[in-house]
């Protein structure tokens, strides 16, 4: 089992564990995670599952492909560390990787 | 469970679709409506499965020949209707693969949340001066004399569409979309088919006028698509009709039946009048209670397993958004109406590619609406208990007839 951290924005932390193969979103709908909207279902087609990547994983990520790097173009408040959490994801090498989450995807 | 219980254009179904769809969830497969060659799908993971499933498409067209195509269009009884068939058959909802994402990219940008944001003084404008026509009214259709009139006035500001010509989008969406009717006739045709090619060379005319002189819209920015080979002159104006048919009468639905939900359940109603910050929350409730469009199809184009069981390629499903929006394992208490509910992953806007392209600018109008009857407005009463559109396509008072208090 994987670990992944995600902190709220107002600085809830919420440790939930994932299976590899599953998206950063399905963890994070799985543990009830209402910051993390997924709208789409996970087909990069809203743009609701953004997250922020905290500064020291960003680069140990696989990187954006275009569709996502287009979708975050188009996203509520994105910084250099945007990603959409359903394009990620879950691998062994990726256990403890902490996330930080937006107040709002709307 | 045989036809004869399953009968989506009863007065029953009409009055309660929620029971038929949940006799039909508790099978332990999909149930399989002759009556539109599909097999319905009622419970939330299997509707999911198939919308984010990416060898669903809306069509088969690309699988058949020709004369195939012709036979199916003949079936469908839009052969001969020429407007029709270029600009409201064939468009970004009925495409998939290259095409559809080329197309969805374009517009996209128009309506994501911070877009959209920059319509709500619009938006309260035009709703602030609805109600002032209304205020000498105690008692009023909220339908017909209120929520009609906005999403089209919207929709045609976000295209580029002069205020002055709003009320004739709206005439001619009602009428395109007559094709659609249950029991359609040969007159619904001549007026839908007559409808679309007025509203086409309406649309070249502002074409011409946006290409000559560009506006903040999103008329302009596709004339420079065109302009700049992206998208050709039938894709521009099917795109422009498709934009303003999805989101026209879905919205008036869905306000009617929000309203509704509002006047059902008082206790609701007070939560969200007494914390307007609800106002999100509610909305979503208010689209996962009463999915406006609860019903769209998919054909499976290679062998899937759907629900436990497998299918043949050709295979043509019923998603039922409506029933997997009330299905109890998704939703704790799926029959409640709760304004407080969070999260609240409702599929009313869909899901995978197809994801509704306007669902924030919908919820923004709801926003304002609600927000603002409950200021202007210190009770609403029910008149009279309304009639809902029978059918699988579409769910929404005719009318709402209302009484109001004022501050």
């Amino acid at each position: 089992m994987t670990k992944i951290i995600f902190i709220e924005a107002d600085g809830t932390t919420i440790e939930a564990t994932a299976k590899p193969g599953m998206s950063v979103m399905q963890v994070a709908v799985n543990a009830g995670i209402a910051a993390i909207a997924a709208e789409c279902g996970g087909a990069c087609a809203c743009g609701t599952c953004h997250c922020y990547i905290a500064e020291d994983w960003f680069d140990r990520l696989a990187p954006a492909k275009s569709d996502e790097a287009d979708m975050i173009e188009f996203v509520v408040d994105p910084i250099p560390t945007s990603r959409l959490s359903c394009q990620i994801e879950v691998t062994p090498e990726l256990d403890g990787l902490v996330i930080h989450l937006p107040s709002s995807q709307t | 469970m045989n036809t004869t219980t399953f009968d989506p254009l009863s007065e029953s179904f009409a009055r309660d679709p929620y029971a038929a769809y949940a006799q039909l969830r508790d099978l332990a497969e999909p149930y399989f409506y002759a009556d539109v060659d599909s097999w319905m799908l009622t419970k939330a993971t299997d509707v999911e499965a198939v919308a984010l499933n990416k060898t669903m498409f809306r069509s088969l067209d690309h699988l058949l020949t020709e004369a195939e195509c012709k036979d199916a269009q003949r079936k469908m009884n839009w052969h001969d209707m020429p407007y029709h068939e270029r600009f409201v058959q064939t468009n970004l909802l009925e495409s998939e693969g290259e095409t559809h994402d080329r197309l969805r990219k374009l517009v996209f940008r128009e309506f994501t949340a911070a877009m959209v944001a920059r319509q709500r003084p619009t938006i309260q404008a035009f709703v602030d001066q609805l109600l002032d026509g209304l205020n000498d009214r105690d008692e009023f259709d909220f339908v017909e004399d209120f929520a009609a009139h906005v999403p089209g006035h919207i929709i045609g500001r976000v295209i580029g569409v002069p205020d002055a010509d709003c009320p004739q989008l709206r005439v001619w969406s009602e009428q395109v979309v007559r094709f659609f009717n249950i029991g359609r006739d040969d007159n619904d045709k001549r007026i839908a088919e007559q409808a679309t090619k007025e509203f086409y060379e309406y649309l070249l005319t502002l074409v011409a006028e946006r290409r000559k002189t560009p506006q903040a819209d999103l008329m302009s920015r596709m004339v420079e698509h065109q302009d700049a080979g992206r998208m050709t002159e039938d894709e521009l104006v099917a795109t422009t009709m498709l934009i303003l048919m999805a989101g026209h009468g879905s919205t008036i639905d869905v306000l009617g039946s929000g309203m509704h939900a509002l006047l059902r359940f008082p206790d609701q109603h007070q939560k969200l009048r007494d914390d307007p910050a609800l106002i999100n929350l509610a909305v979503q409730e208010m689209f996962r209670f009463e999915s406006p469009l609860p019903y769209f199809h998919r054909f499976a184009t290679e062998d899937t397993e759907v629900g436990g069981r497998m299918f043949k390629a050709g295979t043509r499903f019923g998603l039922l958004y409506g029933a997997a929006n009330r299905d109890p394992s998704r939703f704790e208490n799926a029959d409640q109406f709760d304004v407080t509910r969070s999260p609240n992953r409702h599929i009313a806007f869909g899901g995978g590619t197809h994801f509704c392209l306007g669902n924030h600018l919908a919820r923004l109008d709801m926003d304002v609406i609600f927000t603002t009857l409950n200021e202007r407005f210190a009770s609403f009463d029910l008149v009279k208990e309304p009639a809902y559109k029978p059918g699988l396509s579409v769910r929404g008072p005719f009318s709402l007839d209302i009484a109001v208090r004022r501050r």
